[in-house]
Formats: structure tokens, sequence, C-alpha cells
């Protein structure tokens, strides 16, 4: 196995990092050398730049046809409890909201579940009225698992989908629905959705078709360490063929409230170490993102020494992970993120999806009525 | 495996200057707590099954307790000093300096001080602080930070690793999983802590709706806890002895 001077030695030498380099970070017992590494190179891509966006989440119905065992959103069909579908109406309802507090949101992230009974059009028609109501928004719509369930429940190919959705107003694609893509693991917690080469021939024919998106990993339930590795590296690799991925997102495991309720969930030490991990395997891609609803606000900050350079954004209205117990709050305000970022030693950059920066420094000014006014709003869409 | 406790510190063991410390970086300053950690009580953490005397004289936690522990703001409804010793009190957990904490850590009583930090303080303002609690005259057997509002993490870090270095004359530094979070309570041994300051239970706490920041652990929880931290996970008794948990 690699020592940890000799994966030291790569890393500042710019070398890719092995199988087995990945194995034995996992395994090195200092954290505080592991974090020390990895922030080496956060700080050689982004010095002590942090970005996070003012983001929207909308995730327009929680019916699925998948009974993923780690899933606490999904509710199998229309009528069950707690099972939604947003009209057209609500789900715009949402961005109006934001329209009229005067919310500069850049983006909107859409996530849903694999709905039997909605035809394409109602996705084509969510996305237009979405642009319709604010044109220069932008959509990062729809996981892998989506398109490719679309594909195949509408007799198109990914292409197709693809192309459908982007005529329609989608501008990226978000990194869900990846989880672990070991058979094994799938098999356990999530036989009937895309396998991962499936799920990796979606981000591939997006990227080629000149989309930007992202990639997760869902951490900290039955997998090993190997199939993290393995995970990240098959990540690795279709950047190496494509290039299209802008940001890894580790998603820590939340067991409460679904199937796997009995495993205890990632402790502290095990994501920060993730983080580190991913960010010394990764690095052709270019950024790191500490999903704060998922983490926790205080795992999130902290990241941000341990690899991480992007804490997402304000979010409003996420379900899927306060459905399976997150206990973070749904809204950040900006002026929040940005303390987080100065109290974390870093400096903040608001940026839109595809990193593009719109606004650092003196810029970045409070908007005091803004959190006010996403309550009241939230009230009156909820 | 039992394991005898180290020696208490002499007067010979000096706190790190303070300017030295506040400019470390994070990942020095967690190396050099863990090592004073390590060099004073070894590579573990520990938890211990604890009791509470309440203000009404009533007992919350398990009979047969390892620890008897008391909030000084209820000492006084309780009967002062002596009514707490008499009921079987071992263990005072103070906000503040005052004089019933001097006399308790004189009567020998152990002390556990929880020591107040803010978002936005800096290193310099806490160490000013930790001086003050290194200068007293009468023993701490341990300290807790304490969060005055939510915590966010690297303030949190770098406090337990100043407390530690700081303070080389208190044994203890706990984790208060009720204000950190099991979380953020683990990534402090890290930077110093060494033991976990939380109700053991039998059974594990569904965290979901109100009960999601139930602080609660299984003996299991707080040993996978502290071994997930790099450490070897004991048990502390009456007597103050550990055990290494199988």
């Amino acid at each position: 196995m690699s020592s940890f001077v000799q994966i030291r030695d790569k890393v500042r030498a710019g070398e890719e990092l092995s199988f087995d380099d990945g194995v034995a970070l996992y395994a090195h017992p200092n954290l505080m050398e592991l974090g020390a590494l990895a922030n080496e190179v956060r700080e050689r891509l982004h010095g002590d730049r942090t970005y996070f966006n003012r983001n929207l989440h909308i995730n327009a119905t929680n019916v699925c046809e998948a009974s993923c065992r780690f899933c606490s959103f999904a509710r199998l069909k229309e009528g069950d409890p707690a099972a939604y579908t947003m009209s057209h109406e609500e789900a715009w309802g949402r961005l109006r909201a934001r329209v009229a507090a005067e919310d500069p949101i850049t983006e909107i992230h859409i996530v849903n579940g694999l709905h039997p009974g909605l035809g394409f059009d109602y996705y084509t028609e969510l996305l237009a009225g979405l642009k319709r109501i604010q044109p220069g928004i932008h959509l990062k719509a729809f996981t892998a698992v989506e398109i490719f369930y679309f594909a195949k429940k509408f007799g198109m190919s990914i292409e197709a989908v693809l192309q459908a959705l982007r005529a329609a107003g989608l501008d990226s694609l978000p990194g869900g629905g990846a989880e672990i893509f070991a058979g094994r693991v799938r098999k356990k917690i999530c036989d009937d959705k895309c396998t991962g080469d499936e799920w990796l021939q979606v981000h591939r024919v997006a990227h080629q078709a000149g989309l930007r998106s992202n990639c997760t990993m869902l951490y900290g339930h039955i997998e090993t360490a190997e199939e993290r590795v393995d995970h990240m590296l098959q990540l690795r690799a279709l950047q190496a063929e494509t290039g299209g991925f802008q940001t890894f997102i580790p998603l820590a495991f939340h067991p409460d409230g679904n199937a796997l309720m009995k495993l205890p969930g990632p402790t502290g030490v095990e994501d920060l170490r993730t983080y580190a991990v991913a960010r010394l395997l990764l690095h052709n891609i270019p950024h790191l993102k500490a999903y704060w609803i998922m983490l926790g606000i205080k795992t999130a900050q902290t990241a941000l020494w341990f690899g991480a350079d992007d804490l997402d954004g304000t979010v409003q209205e996420e379900r899927i992970y306060h459905m399976a117990g997150a206990a973070t709050p749904q809204v950040m305000h900006p002026t929040e993120i940005v303390r987080l970022i100065q109290n974390a030693g870093r400096t903040p950059v608001e940026r839109d999806t595809l990193y593009n920066v719109v606004a650092e420094g003196p810029a970045l000014v409070s908007d005091k009525p803004f959190r006010r006014q996403v309550r009241r709003s939230l009230e009156v869409v909820s | 495996m039992s394991i005898e406790p180290r020696a208490l510190p002499t007067a010979a063991m000096a706190p790190e200057a303070p300017e030295s410390i506040a400019t470390l970086d994070l990942f020095a300053l967690g190396r050099r707590a863990a090592a004073a950690r390590d060099e004073r009580l070894g590579p573990r953490g520990s938890f211990v099954r604890a009791r509470q005397l309440l203000a009404n004289g009533s007992w919350r936690g398990p009979r047969d307790a390892a620890e008897s522990y008391l909030d000084d703001a209820d000492l006084a409804a309780i009967g002062g000093l002596s009514a707490a010793a008499a009921a079987g009190v071992d263990l005072l957990v103070a906000g503040a300096f005052s004089a019933d904490v001097q006399a308790a850590a004189e009567a020998g009583i152990r002390v556990l001080l929880r020591l107040p930090y803010r978002v936005g303080e800096s290193d310099g303002e806490r160490t000013s602080r930790l001086t003050v609690v290194g200068g007293i005259g009468w023993n701490v057997w341990g300290v807790m930070p304490a969060p005055a509002g939510e915590p966010y993490g690297l303030d949190t870090l770098r406090f337990y690793a100043l407390c530690r270095l700081a303070l080389p004359k208190v044994p203890h530094l706990l984790a208060d999983v009720g204000a950190l979070g099991p979380r953020l309570a683990q990534m402090v041994f890290g930077f110093g802590a060494d033991e976990l300051y939380a109700p053991i239970v039998a059974e594990r706490a569904l965290r979901l709706g109100a009960n999601a920041h139930n602080p609660a652990l299984t003996r299991k929880e707080a040993a996978t806890l502290i071994r997930g931290a790099g450490l070897v996970a004991c048990e502390r008794f009456a007597d103050g002895t550990l055990e290494e948990v199988s």
C-alpha cells in the first residue's frame, strides 16, 4: 500500500493518484495531515476563494416508481400519504414569489421523483414556463436518473430527450442519482433505477452536446472505502474524456425516515475525510462542493479547509434531505453565507451556475429585507 | 482492559504563549492540541454514564451511574455544597467562577467549568480569557467550551485547541454533544478534547422532528464516535479508571 509521504509527493508533483493511493488515504490515521494536503490542492486551484450562488430548489413531485432504500422523499404513487405533484402554476409560483421579493437568484435547481403518470410535456412546459417568467434564469434540471427514465418511458434516445429539454430551457444537469456505482451496492440500495454505467452515459451524452453538469457520491451507508474510490475514479475517467463536470458533491447519507434507518450515517470525521480524499483524487474536476443542507452548516464550513471551495447556495425550499431528517434550515441568507465563509478565513465569491463571477469584494453587499421577504413568500406558497 | 489514569500535571507544565498559538493555522493547531492531549492522557477518548441532581432534589439518569453531577445554578435550591456532597454529588458543573465553586474544589468535589465563546472573537481575546482561567489558584478538573449562540465549525475547533494548549494544568477537555451536535463533537477530538459530555442511554434515540437534536448516545454510539476520531474508546468509572470498550 502507498505511504502517505509517497502520495504527498505525487500530489505535489501534480501526478494522478491511483486506486491504491485512494484506499490508502481513506485508511490514513492522521486526519490533520490528510486535510492539510487536500487544502494545499484547494488553495493551489482556488486560493482562498469560496463560491456560493443564489438559487431556488423546486422538487415538483415526490411520486417515484423507484424504491431506493436510502430515500425518504419518494412516495410510490399519487394518493399515498405525503405524496404531491405540483401543478405548473404552483411550481412557477415559487419563482414568481422570488421575483416579487426582488431576490436576485441566478439558478433554479429542479430534481423530482420518477412519476409514472406525467407526460413529457409536463417537464418541457415546466421549464418553458420558468423561462417565460425570468428568461435569464439558469435551469439546472433533472438528474441523469430522470433523463434515463424519460428516454426509456417515452421511447426516445438520451440525445433526443436532452435536445427537447434544451429547447424548452434546460441549461445544465445536476449531479444527483449517482449514489455509488458499484453493482453490489446498487443492487442493495437502488436496484430499480439506472445502473452506474447508464448514469455515466447520460452525462457523457450531455457533455458531448455541450451541456455542463455536476457529479455526486452518496456516502456513509453500506459502501466500502474501495467502492467510494472506485466511484470517484470512474467520474475522473469520464472527466478526462469530456471535461464536462464542474463540481463534485459528496452527499452524506441521512438515515432517518427510510429503509436504512438502522445505519448510523457518516460521522463528522468521515465527512471531512471524504472531502479531503475527493479533492486529492479528483484533480481534474475543478470544484468540490460542501452541500450545507446535508452536511450541516458547521461541518460544511469546516470542509472549506478540507478541500471544499463551494458552499452551494441559498437553496430555499429543499425537501429531499429534510424528509430524511436533515436538521438544517431550508434557506440561508446570502449575508449569512458570506459571514460563514469570512469566518473560515476565506474570500466569498458569488457565482452563477457556470462559475462566472456575479459579485465579490465590496459588491457582496447585505440585502437585509431579503430574509423577511423569503420567509413571508414561503408562507404564502406552502 | 483497565487503563490507569496518568498523574496530575506538575506546576512545571507551562501553557503555550498565547501569541504563538494564535498564529498557527488550523492543521498545526489541531496537531499541537492533539499531541498535548496524547502526551497528557494517551491517545484515548472517554465517556461516562452519569446522573444529574436536579434543583428539586430528584436524579436524572441511571441509578448505577459512575458519576453524579450538579449544575451550579441548582446549588442553592438543593441546600448548598454540604447538601450536594451528602447526596453523593462528585462533580460540579459551573458556568462561572464563584466562591461556591472554589469551595467545592477545595472540598474535593471536582469542578467542570463551562467556557463560553462567541462567533467572531479573535484568538487573542480567547487566549486572554483562558490565561485568567489558567491562573486560578484551585484545581479545575475539566473545561467544556460552551458556544453562545450557534457556533461555526472552525471557531469551535480553534477554541478547543486553544483550551488544550493554554490550559495545561486542566486535565480534561469535554465535548458537549448537545451544544455541538455529534459531528462537531467528534471533530473536536482532533483538536484536543478527551471526553464526551452526553447522556449515555440503553437504546438509540430516533432523531426526527422535535427529537432531531437529542444528544443521547448509546455506549456503542459513543465508542464508535470516539474510535472514528482515531482514538481508543474508553468508559470511565466511578473510581476514575478507564476501561477500553471492545
